[in-house]
């Protein structure tokens, strides 16, 4: 102690010399650190630099503002008046990598989102640190099982210093996150490498299967090894019958009979009236042979769900939306629906100014690339929703301006939603 | 196949490369999306700028390609799936049930109101009915999410804007309502709360007391935050009349929640196709008609107000009784397709299920109010600077992963 604080009085409280003894494990000299390589008695002069260059670091941290999603929330109100990181020196949150030395990852990584990623950590300059918000980018997190394109973890990509466990971690948890950070700092001092450690290019690969088996072997020579010890316990208490949890009793319910909401609008028979006037033959989905009648026996609740040819498809739309009785004039959404044999092309309709909804489905043919006259010309929106199902589906949208994929990169192989979707080299199956 | 498919599948996951090359030279390639070309007699060239997906006001990480004349925006194009995590294709190997909790994930600062859209799709499936003491609970804590999601949006358009300090203001508003979900369910973000039939639990004992002393406090906020932005010279140079969306542009993308209401679309779930309890109570729908970024703005201060009255009139009448009906043992959804939809705080939010008859959904489909009200991005930025186009995100109030599911 009297090394780096020489001329301390004893018992004078002083921090330098507490963290010296901190990282030499009390023993007052600073051996547990290694003096500078080829200068003699570097130790202890080297220690006190060590000591400020740490202090100045781990209470100045740069964070990159870096959300990808639910954390940064979480990550924000750290950052916001509540809980506000900036008593702990991290204020100053960087909008751009080259002015951060800490990354925050909060959010799940995704593949798209990678090569990005590494992008950042690269352009950071050194020393820099990591700190991995929460489970996603711990693991996977809730995306571990069957998800297609999440990273299983972030430290699959670059290094990861600290841990914040949560699924979003707690503003509290995060804060001890980046304490955990400084403490690793300060230990480090100077000696925090200014060359990054090499990143790692293997975003998905199902370690939790390896780790499952290895957890299972340990299990297996841990109840090996206490099994003389179970056995004596049996025969020293012969009349243990085990331990009697008590339950707090589940609360019972009623039953509540339910509120049946009518449709506004237009009612779903007299909509079919008009429907099949001008389009007859049409059918509708669940019935074999569609009258008013029957219709109306569905209840008051029932959303009328037509089944149209691929020929009257555009035709169909066009007249919905263009219809004075009907005025279909909001496309809430339109996707698609692999029944193994078919796919269903599903579009939403709904009329803002009466408020009734007309859903109809056109079946395709299981192909490669089944097309579709595409709703561009009549709704703005139907481009994103069309060039959604081409990437979730293949189902290719004829007269579409602009059909590429929407959320997936462009070399990714297949389409993900059909049923016949699969990937190993992406999807950990559920054991279950 | 159009070009514009032909120059995405060519182009490496990044729309901007080197090898492009300058617009004119033989070497050119249009970013992917991109349709439109100019050449210049004079010599000037457009050039295009990236935005994202590293970028503070794209709230997330979405990515923007913009061609730009000087500072002038000729055509925005975004391209999505940065955030991407397949939650449709997970929902297909979980039960219904299970589904709930991803939904959290989805539009996080409405994670109530997406519970409740999937809770009320299993309902008219399987014929659930709900106490009245648990519509009621629905409808409270669906409002204060609104809530507490618009104070959000207010601290963050606020630092978009370049006021650092309206961000520590909306916090320090929202905070009080998280503690408020954190004694209700113990989450502060991803709740995971309404069950069909009801919720998991019963609000606390002091639950109406300390909604009411939120919403003391609230309301004076409220006034203070006007004083702060809305009245504030700048914030009105950089809204008023910037990034303009007609109503029958808006309708045709299918822009709802308040960036469709700014426009002059009036379209509230709440009142226009009520689910819950929603029809006992008064408030309106306010509505704005130029569609600019100020409209917008004002919509959603006013929805706040909206919001407080809703609440105020539930706990003026909040029922005694049982908060949920009796559990089903299991949640087989008998076959068929089943649609419902709900008011989140940015827009119409549905719930497509298809069911074959079993414990899981054979296919489900979250409709996201973001990604159609994203999806007139191009239209709201074009004309406008390139500064403008912060105040068109930052008023748009995305959440990316809604958009990218």
């Amino acid at each position: 102690m009297n090394k780096a604080n020489p001329g301390g009085e004893p018992g004078h409280h002083d921090p330098a010399a507490q963290y010296l003894a901190d990282l030499t494990g009390g023993s007052g000299m600073p051996g547990g650190l290694p003096a500078i390589p080829g200068v003699e008695g570097s130790g202890g002069l080297t220690n006190a630099v060590d000591w400020v260059v740490g202090w100045a670091r781990a209470n100045s941290l740069w964070p990159l503002v870096f959300g990808t999603s639910c954390c940064a929330i979480e990550m924000m109100a750290t950052g916001a008046s509540h809980n506000d990181w900036a008593r702990f020196g991290l204020e100053v949150a960087r909008a751009s990598p080259r002015q951060a030395d800490l990354i925050i990852l909060a959010g799940t990584i995704v593949e798209k989102m990678g090569s990005r990623l590494i992008t950042l950590y690269e352009q950071m300059p050194g020393p820099k640190y990591v700190i991995a918000m929460g489970a996603c980018t711990i693991s996977g997190g809730p995306f571990y099982y069957d998800s297609y394109s999440v990273v299983k973890g972030a430290d699959r990509l670059i290094p990861v210093d600290v841990y914040v466990p949560g699924c979003p971690p707690r503003p509290e948890a995060l804060l001890f996150g980046v304490m955990k950070l400084q403490e690793l700092i300060r230990k480090g001092g100077w000696r925090n490498s200014l060359t990054p450690r090499p990143i790692n290019h293997s975003p998905i690969k199902d370690e939790m299967s390896e780790t499952a088996r290895l957890w299972e072997e340990k299990e297996k020579a841990k109840q090996e090894g206490m099994k003389e010890a179970q056995e004596r316990f049996k025969a020293e208490n012969p009349d243990f019958k085990g331990v009697v949890i008590k339950r707090v009793a589940a609360p019972k319910f009623d039953e509540v009979p339910r509120v049946v909401r009518s449709q506004r609008g237009l009612p779903a028979p007299e909509t079919f009236a008009i429907l099949a006037e001008r389009f007859p033959g049409l059918m509708v989905q669940g019935l074999s042979e569609p009258t008013p009648e029957k219709l109306a026996a569905l209840g008051p609740e029932y959303i009328l769900d037509v089944i149209v040819g691929r020929e009257d498809y555009l035709g169909l739309v066009g007249f919905l939306k263009s219809d004075a009785r009907l005025k279909l004039d909001f496309l809430i959404e339109l996707t698609a629906v692999d029944w193994k044999d078919r796919f269903d092309v599903v579009v939403h309709l709904q009329s803002l100014e009466k408020g009734h909804k007309v859903f109809l489905r056109c079946a395709l043919p299981r192909e490669e690339h089944p097309e579709i006259p595409s709703l561009t010309g009549i709704f703005s929106g139907a481009d994103w929703h069309e060039r959604e199902a081409y990437d979730f589906f293949g189902i290719r949208f004829a007269g579409h301006p602009d059909l590429r994929r929407l959320f997936l990169d462009d070399d990714f192989p297949g389409h993900p939603l059909r049923k016949d979707f699969e990937d190993p080299s992406r999807i950990v199956k559920r054991p279950y | 196949m159009g070009n514009g498919m032909q120059a995405g599948m060519a182009g490496a996951s990044d729309a901007l490369h080197a090898e492009q090359g300058r617009p004119g030279s033989e070497s050119f390639r249009l970013p992917p999306g991109f349709t439109l070309r100019e050449t210049r007699a004079d010599g000037s060239q457009e050039y295009f700028l990236n935005m994202g997906p590293q970028h503070p006001s794209t709230h997330g990480v979405l990515k923007l390609v913009v061609r730009l004349d000087g500072e002038t925006v000729i055509e925005v194009v975004p391209h999505l799936g940065f955030i991407h995590r397949a939650i449709e294709k997970m929902g297909e190997n979980e039960t219904f049930v299970q589904y709930i909790h991803l939904t959290d994930r989805m539009d996080y600062l409405s994670s109530h109101i997406n519970n409740l859209c999937v809770c009320m799709a299993i309902e008219k499936a399987m014929g659930i009915g709900v106490p009245e003491r648990g519509e009621y609970i629905r409808v409270m804590v669906s409002e204060l999410q609104r809530i507490q999601s618009h104070l959000l949006w207010w601290g963050a358009f606020g630092m978009d804007m370049g006021a650092v300090s309206a961000f520590l203001y909306g916090f320090k508003e929202r905070e009080k309502i998280t503690a408020l979900f954190e004694e209700l369910c113990g989450a502060r973000l991803t709740m995971n709360y309404f069950r069909p039939g009801g919720s998991n639990a019963d609000v606390p004992a002091d639950f109406l007391p300390r909604i009411k002393e939120v919403l003391e406090d609230l309301k004076f906020s409220l006034d203070e935050f006007e004083v702060l932005l809305t009245k504030n010279p700048i914030i009105r140079e950089r809204t008023v009349g910037v990034g303009a969306l007609s109503k029958d542009r808006a309708i045709s993308y299918g822009c709802s929640g308040p960036v469709g209401r700014a426009s002059g679309v009036d379209f509230d779930v709440r009142k226009h196709d009520p689910y819950s309890v929603y029809d006992r109570f008064t408030f309106d729908v306010p509505l704005g008609k130029n569609g600019d970024c100020y409209d917008r703005y004002m919509v959603r201060m006013q929805e706040m107000r909206e919001s407080i009255r809703i609440l105020e009139q539930a706990m003026a009448g909040f029922p005694e009784g049982q908060y949920r009906s009796k559990e089903k043992p299991n949640y087989k959804v008998p076959a068929g397709s089943y649609y419902a939809n709900v008011e989140t705080a940015r827009g119409l939010y549905a719930t497509y299920m298809v069911s074959d008859n079993s414990f899981k959904p054979y296919r489900i489909k979250s409709r996201s109010p973001n990604l159609s009200n994203l999806a007139a991005i191009g239209e709201m930025a074009r004309g406008g600077k390139i500064a403008d186009l912060v105040a068109v995100l930052s008023t748009l109030d995305l959440i990316i992963p809604d958009i990218d599911r």
